[in-house]
């Protein structure tokens, strides 16, 4: 606590602080089907991300269940191989100024972590350490403490004996833990503890960066505020980065100098954390906000939800990703014909009817009915309110043909993450300022 | 000054839908016996939602089990208390709407069954039917769970049967529960006679045995059987449709795993709400869901909680959610309730430590990074446990009395009850106080 007080707030600072950076890194995960396991499409977890982590700040990635964030975490810890892209760390100024400048750099090996060798990498696992959510399934049961946490001391020679032992009680110290503890189980530690052992197991060998995947989601408050009180005071005392992946965002306003928010594999919206809860510049961030209010200050706000379900990865929809979702969808969002056969998966007796899907694009398809009478009811379905008014100024053309019905809506291309103001960054075409404040 | 010796529960006595009285439950284990819920004792008065909060281990999903006798038995030991159950029905004066006779809540209670309203020993010379949920018969227990209290159980990945059809599941709630309408619906009158309505009536209460099912898969029976098939799907997509899921009827013929968390917690509410209970119990049913997800099921909770005039205990860890969707909280720490009031006294006057505790250790906007008021140390083990204030040791405020009195539930101010030596003097040694901080 002290050395909390003492010493002053680690703050991001200019480019020769980035210990790491994430390029364009895309992780897509085969579907497979039949006798054969035929590949027959991709999930696309993650989808084209870039970001730097600066030494001794903490990076905080928010998102729903399935964007993506956790298998970010384990490509930039490298437990992950990306299928695309790549992670660079300790790179030179000169090597910056190339990566900033150039689309696509090769180096060989030496700096992308999936291309790493020998002592090179090993200087890299040991400098990037890892913290799991789930510290039941993440700490060996059969493993004592002192072997779980004296291993990477083991393993990379730093310590044997009673050296060992003495640097392993250091470790304990430093995490709320002390002697007593270090011929136990896993087992007969609470969840708190269990996680403090996890921390300690990834301190061991000082690294610069802690890849700390939901590390309180499992806990209670009061607990949570243990570790979370502990992670400041390690992150002060030795200039820790981290990067803190969480789905809690009051969690993220608390820890994170920074925040990067992803949908659906990509990156929303990203800045300092007190300018994104200021004024969210993306409606998702809006929403993730609005779903769960602050105990104290959103005391009157009423809690407001998000229609509809995350779509599926291995289709996600053109345009802007989220506009399936957007309360605040405009005719450019790029509405799609999957929009339409979604909309029909929602009402009974249509989808039945729905015998064939011609695509000449994502924007241009003729829908066959079994009968006129449906193919009727779509147009008129189209042109009524129970479809959002968005997409019905967005569609060009609407033509029935007996029993089939072709759609045209206006193309659009794929919205990207653009520069705004302060060094934040918004893939959305609203003005920030129109993006309201629920 | 508030009179401090008065039981909390003396209040309001009169509109309660259930009662748990010192509920006592403990399980056996290899150390010895761990008195899980010591002696905990709350009111759910009709119509209201209750919120019980608490951190892992404290018992509040022990005692929401113990509503419906759900708690495996050995290891767990009905150590003692009662929970009376009050049912309730729509007045039949106004129907539902609201009426003079029934105070405008549109519900009446039940008259008694020994003694149909006139007042005997049973029910306590009220009257009104009262029913001891923890002396209950399995028999009686089942015909009350599902409909006359239901429950929501936490994650519905594992709650829900995933070699059962979404059709099946929540169709054997009516099965189980309102047969006699199903058969009303397929055309067959209740007091037919003959092998043939016989074996209907079974089917239509999932009882048919033997040959009786393939009986009723030919002619003459088929036709019937068939009826009461239809007549269960417009049930079953009334009820999903009540959840405001789209196109039920297709989701009907689906498996749980093919539902998205949402979905399925949809379907878990769908069941519980499908025969009108009159206590719903929702264990913690949004902490496996999404942020975005999550508030769309409390919407719907609580929209369905109006419409039906249910009463609810929500049983939750996150304090942000009970302050948003309930009337009263009742905080519970290692098997006993610390504080109990309504929402606004809890949060916004809390008394006890515990209470102020877990309040600070929430991040909000304005607490400093590093700097989060974490309770110290952890939750007791709760095996064979001394008597004293639960929250030693733990504790800012703690004086010697506390570690060898035990501090009772006692009102601080009106529908407000803590269990702190801080409000109530011990009865010896020094009384602790906000002022005084020990380390």
């Amino acid at each position: 606590m002290s050395a909390a007080d003492q010493m002053p707030q680690a703050k991001p600072g200019t480019n020769a602080d980035i210990l790491l950076s994430v390029r364009n890194i895309k992780k897509h995960f085969p579907i497979r089907e039949g006798a054969l396991q035929k590949v027959v499409g991709q999930v696309r977890a993650v989808d084209g991300v870039s970001f730097d982590i600066r030494r001794g700040e903490t990076l905080g990635l928010v998102g729903e269940s399935g964007c993506g964030k956790t298998t970010l975490g384990q490509v930039v810890s490298g437990l992950r191989a990306p299928t695309d892209g790549a992670v660079y760390y300790d790179i030179s100024e000169a090597q910056r100024a190339e990566l900033e400048t150039r689309q696509a750099v090769n180096w060989g090996a030496g700096h992308r972590i999936d291309q790493l060798e020998g002592a090179a990498f090993k200087n890299f696992r040991r400098n990037c350490q890892m913290v799991f959510q789930d510290s039941y399934s993440s700490l060996n049961p059969r493993h004592l403490v002192i072997d779980l946490v004296g291993r990477p001391l083991k393993v990379y020679k730093e310590a044997s004996g009673d050296e060992l032992v003495e640097r392993v009680v250091a470790l304990l110290e430093q995490v709320g833990l002390d002697r007593q503890h270090l011929y136990r189980y896993p087992h007969q530690f609470s969840g708190g503890q269990r996680q403090r052992i996890s921390i300690a197991r990834a301190l061991a060998l000082d690294p610069d960066l802690i890849v700390l995947d939901e590390p309180t989601s499992a806990l209670d408050v009061s607990v949570q505020a243990q570790i979370l009180n502990l992670l400041h005071d390690l992150q002060v005392e030795r200039n820790l980065a981290y990067l803190f992946v969480t789905h809690d965002l009051s969690v993220v306003r608390h820890m994170a100098d920074r925040i990067v928010t992803m949908y659906l594999g990509k990156v929303v919206e990203t800045g300092e954390t007190t300018d994104i809860f200021r004024q969210p510049y993306h409606p998702y961030t809006q929403a993730l906000m609005a779903a769960k209010p602050d105990l104290i200050e959103g005391e009157d706000t009423a809690m407001q939800s998000l229609e509809g379900l995350v779509p599926d990865p291995a289709r996600p929809p053109q345009g802007c990703r989220f506009h399936t979702r957007c309360p605040q969808a405009t005719p450019v969002c790029g509405w799609e014909v999957d929009d339409v056969v979604r909309w029909l998966d929602s009402s009974e007796e249509m989808f039945d009817k729905l015998s064939g899907v011609e695509r000449k694009s994502a924007f241009d398809a003729t829908l066959t009915f079994e009968d006129e009478t449906s193919a009727q009811r779509l147009a008129d379905g189209l042109q009524s309110d129970l479809v959002p008014a968005p997409m019905r100024e967005a569609t060009e053309a609407l033509e029935v043909s007996g029993k089939s019905v072709r759609v045209r809506f206006r193309e659009v291309a794929e919205i990207n993450l653009t520069d705004r103001d302060n060094g934040r960054a918004a893939a959305c075409i609203l003005d920030p300022n129109d993006v309201k404040r629920g | 000054m508030f009179d401090e010796n008065q039981p909390s529960l003396a209040a309001n006595s009169a509109n309660a839908i259930a009662r748990v009285d010192d509920l006592k439950v403990y399980f056996n284990s290899k150390r010895g016996i761990v008195h899980s819920v010591d002696g905990v004792s709350f009111d759910i008065r009709d119509g209201e939602t209750l919120g019980l909060v608490g951190e892992t281990g404290c018992g509040k999903s022990v005692t929401g089990r113990s509503f419906l006798q759900l708690l495996p038995m050995p290891p767990g030991i009905q150590a003692g208390g009662s929970i009376t159950f009050y049912p309730q029905g729509i007045c039949e004066e106004c129907g539902g709407k609201g009426c003079a006779s029934c105070t405008g809540t549109g519900r009446t209670s039940v008259d008694c069954e020994a003694c149909s309203g006139t007042g005997c020993d049973a029910c306590g010379n009220n009257g009104a039917q009262q029913i001891d949920l923890l002396k209950l018969g399995s028999e009686k227990m089942r015909r009350i769970r599902g409909d006359r209290i239901a429950m929501i159980f936490q994650d519905p990945g594992k709650a829900l049967n995933p070699s059962l059809t979404i059709r099946e599941q929540v169709g054997e709630v009516f099965l189980q529960h309102r047969s006699e309408e199903l058969l009303g619906a397929a055309g067959i009158a209740t007091d037919a006679g003959g092998w043939q309505a016989n074996i209907l009536r079974r089917k239509a209460s999932q009882m048919e045995r033997g040959i009786e099912g393939l009986l009723l898969a030919l002619p003459p029976l088929r036709s019937q059987r068939n009826k009461l098939e239809l007549a269960l799907d417009d049930m079953v997509a009334d009820a999903l449709t009540e959840t405001q899921i789209a196109n039920p009827r297709k989701l009907m013929g689906r498996y749980p795993h093919e539902l998205s968390g949402g979905m399925r917690q949809r379907v878990m509410i769908a069941q519980a709400l499908a025969c009108n209970p009159d206590l719903l119990i929702a264990d913690e049913p949004t902490t496996a869901l999404d942020v975005t997800v999550q508030a769309r099921i409390l919407e719907l909770i609580s929209e369905l909680k109006e419409r039906h005039k249910t009463s609810v205990l929500y049983i939750s860890h996150d304090l942000s959610l009970v302050r948003r969707i309930c009337d009263r909280v009742a905080v519970m720490y290692a098997g006993r309730i610390a504080e109990i009031g309504t929402t606004e006294q809890i949060f916004n006057d809390p008394r006890h430590p515990y209470t102020r505790g877990l309040l600070a250790a929430v991040p909000t906007a304005a607490s400093k990074r590093g700097e989060l008021a974490a309770i110290k140390g952890s939750v007791p083990e709760l095996v064979d446990p001394k008597p004293s204030c639960r929250f030693t040791g733990r504790c800012l405020f703690e004086t010697e009395a506390c570690g060898t009195f035990d501090p009772a539930l006692q009102n601080v101010a009106p529908n407000h009850a803590v269990s702190c030596f801080i409000h109530h003097p011990p009865p010896e040694g020094a009384r602790p106080s906000f002022d005084t901080k020990t380390s």
